[in-house]
């Protein structure tokens, strides 16, 4: 008789199915993009709009911690691309200057929330934390439901994003708003980043979400296979990390995590 | 007498607080070949940018007779991308049809647009070729073709012979003059003159002001380059009566 896996592996194995799609397309844009420090600023950002559910809670407006979120990440984002001018031709700034300070400002915020509301200070961290083993279907549903909202904005406007992605000053000579399509972009890469945090944990969402498709970028000679290779790379570290677990005291997020970054380092001495 | 395709009138612009555009007035006829020329920062670039609408002026206008193409210069471009040859050019043609998803469909003439161009600069064969496997003189020869795909009345080329060789460099005068004998009006950043001097109609000499504008006997006088460059560029006149200066111009 066949042994049926553990409903909670099952989902670990979904998740991570669900997180390599994201890494594919999301994560190959931030590398394109060159927006890499966006996914932990967005992740911090988060914190103080999760922070700030809780005090709305107090004053008897519910708001999901996970919305709460995304809107501060979303603004992070955009703020930061705003601030930095990467729409504009001759204005541009260092982008991580702007996201760094925008990551100050989320930070602060978010602690000055979270004094407001110190009993509950463990929810919010909890947006941080999280275990491939003790996700629900709930936090699967929420992870599905945002990557289908990723792989349909990329479907729509996969080609603009590239356009502004591989030579941002003839995109803008052409007449595309391209501070427009980086807000979409970068809000769309928040959104992908705030919902799978929520569900398996900060560290895994850094390691998954800049690592597989910058080690991907530096072996692929289309775009198609940095997409494809994003993706692999993403669910074998995902997998590996599942299965080690069972045989070292680690948790599968931070076993994929290490596998992964430690790729990305490796892949660096090789390519040299 | 010839339309006036752009002009630009009183045309200041700036950069946060660096003025790169001083009170230039500037008419270009169609189908004219015009050289900019200028020292670094003298505002060529701006210039450009200027003219294709990417920049407000502060005071002054251009005003545009016709649909522009600009080829920038090749550093901006991020070459972590393996995006194909045929998929660069496709680029102009994508943000003229606003077909930005990944499944509208695109026309056959629209594919045979970006063949045309790509068979104009020689380039046809590298069409399933990563862009970024290509070397700087094959690069430059895709961003021509991808800045003629879309068949413009104006082309505007920022440096269009930077990091390229000698033989490539003949390539892109061959394709911008055959294109200028056509009627597109071509306006080019460039460093050295002389290779363009047979086929250009004007040049305009740029250090933030417009310091001449004319025929090139007119502006490559020893008084012009001196304001412009700080000391005089010689010259000497070809057997067909062109005037040639001896070395491009001074950086930095």
């Amino acid at each position: 008789m066949k042994k049926m896996l553990p409903p909670f592996i099952i989902r670990a194995v979904i998740a991570v199915f669900i997180i390599s799609l994201n890494a594919a397309i999301t994560g190959t844009f931030t590398v394109f993009r060159n927006v890499s420090f966006l996914v932990a600023g967005t992740a911090h950002a988060a914190l103080a709009g999760a922070a700030l559910a809780i005090v709305l809670e107090e004053f008897g407006f519910n708001m999901p911690i996970l919305v709460g979120g995304i809107i501060f990440a979303v603004f992070a984002a955009v703020i930061a691309s705003y601030a930095s001018g990467r729409g504009k031709v001759g204005k541009q700034e260092d982008t991580n200057t702007a996201i760094a300070i925008s990551f100050a400002l989320s930070m602060s915020l978010a602690v000055l929330f979270i004094s407001m509301v110190r009993e509950y200070a463990a929810r919010v961290w909890g947006l941080l934390i999280g275990d491939l083993f003790l996700l629900s279907y709930s936090d699967l549903k929420a992870m599905l439901i945002a990557t289908l909202f990723v792989i349909f904005v990329t479907i729509l406007f996969y080609r603009v994003f590239l356009y502004i992605s591989f030579d941002v000053e003839a995109a803008i000579a052409s007449g595309i708003k391209v501070d427009i399509y980086d807000y979409l972009l970068l809000s769309t890469i928040a959104i992908s980043v705030v919902v799978i945090m929520g569900g398996v944990g900060a560290i895994l969402v850094f390691a998954m979400f800049v690592a597989p498709s910058a080690i991907a970028t530096r072996f692929s000679n289309s775009i198609s296979r940095v997409f494809l290779l994003s993706f692999l790379i993403s669910f074998a570290s995902g997998l590996l990390g599942i299965a080690l677990s069972f045989i070292l005291p680690f948790s599968p997020g931070a076993i994929a995590g290490v596998v992964v970054s430690s790729t990305y380092f490796i892949s660096a001495f090789v390519k040299r | 007498m010839e339309e006036e395709v752009i002009k630009i009138r009183e045309l200041c612009c700036t950069y946060n607080t660096h003025i790169a555009l001083e009170k230039v007035n500037l008419d270009v006829k169609k189908g004219e070949f015009i050289a900019v020329m200028g020292p670094n920062g003298g505002g060529k670039t701006t210039l450009l940018r200027a003219i294709a609408g990417m920049i407000k002026p502060l005071k002054g206008y251009v005003k545009v007779k016709g649909n522009i193409s600009y080829m920038p210069q090749r550093e901006n471009i991020n070459f972590r991308i393996p995006v194909k040859v045929k998929d660069v050019v496709m680029m102009s043609i994508i943000s003229k049809t606003k077909k930005f998803s990944i499944v509208s469909k695109i026309k056959n003439e629209e594919i045979n647009s970006v063949y045309w161009a790509l068979k104009v600069v020689d380039m046809d064969d590298y069409m399933n070729k990563p862009f970024t496997e290509l070397s700087g003189g094959q690069q430059q020869r895709v961003l021509l073709a991808r800045a003629i795909a879309t068949n413009p009345d104006i082309l505007l080329l920022d440096e269009p012979f930077n990091g390229v060789d000698l033989p490539t460099q003949e390539k892109i005068i061959k394709i911008l003059k055959d294109l200028s004998k056509k009627g597109t009006t071509i306006i080019t950043v460039v460093h050295n003159v002389s290779p363009l001097i047979h086929y250009i109609s004007r040049i305009a000499l740029l250090n933030k002001k417009l310091v001449a504008y004319g025929k090139p006997e007119e502006v490559l006088t020893p008084e012009n380059t001196t304001k412009v460059y700080g000391i005089p560029i010689p010259t000497s006149v070809c057997e067909e009566g062109y005037i040639h200066p001896l070395f491009g111009d001074i950086h930095g």
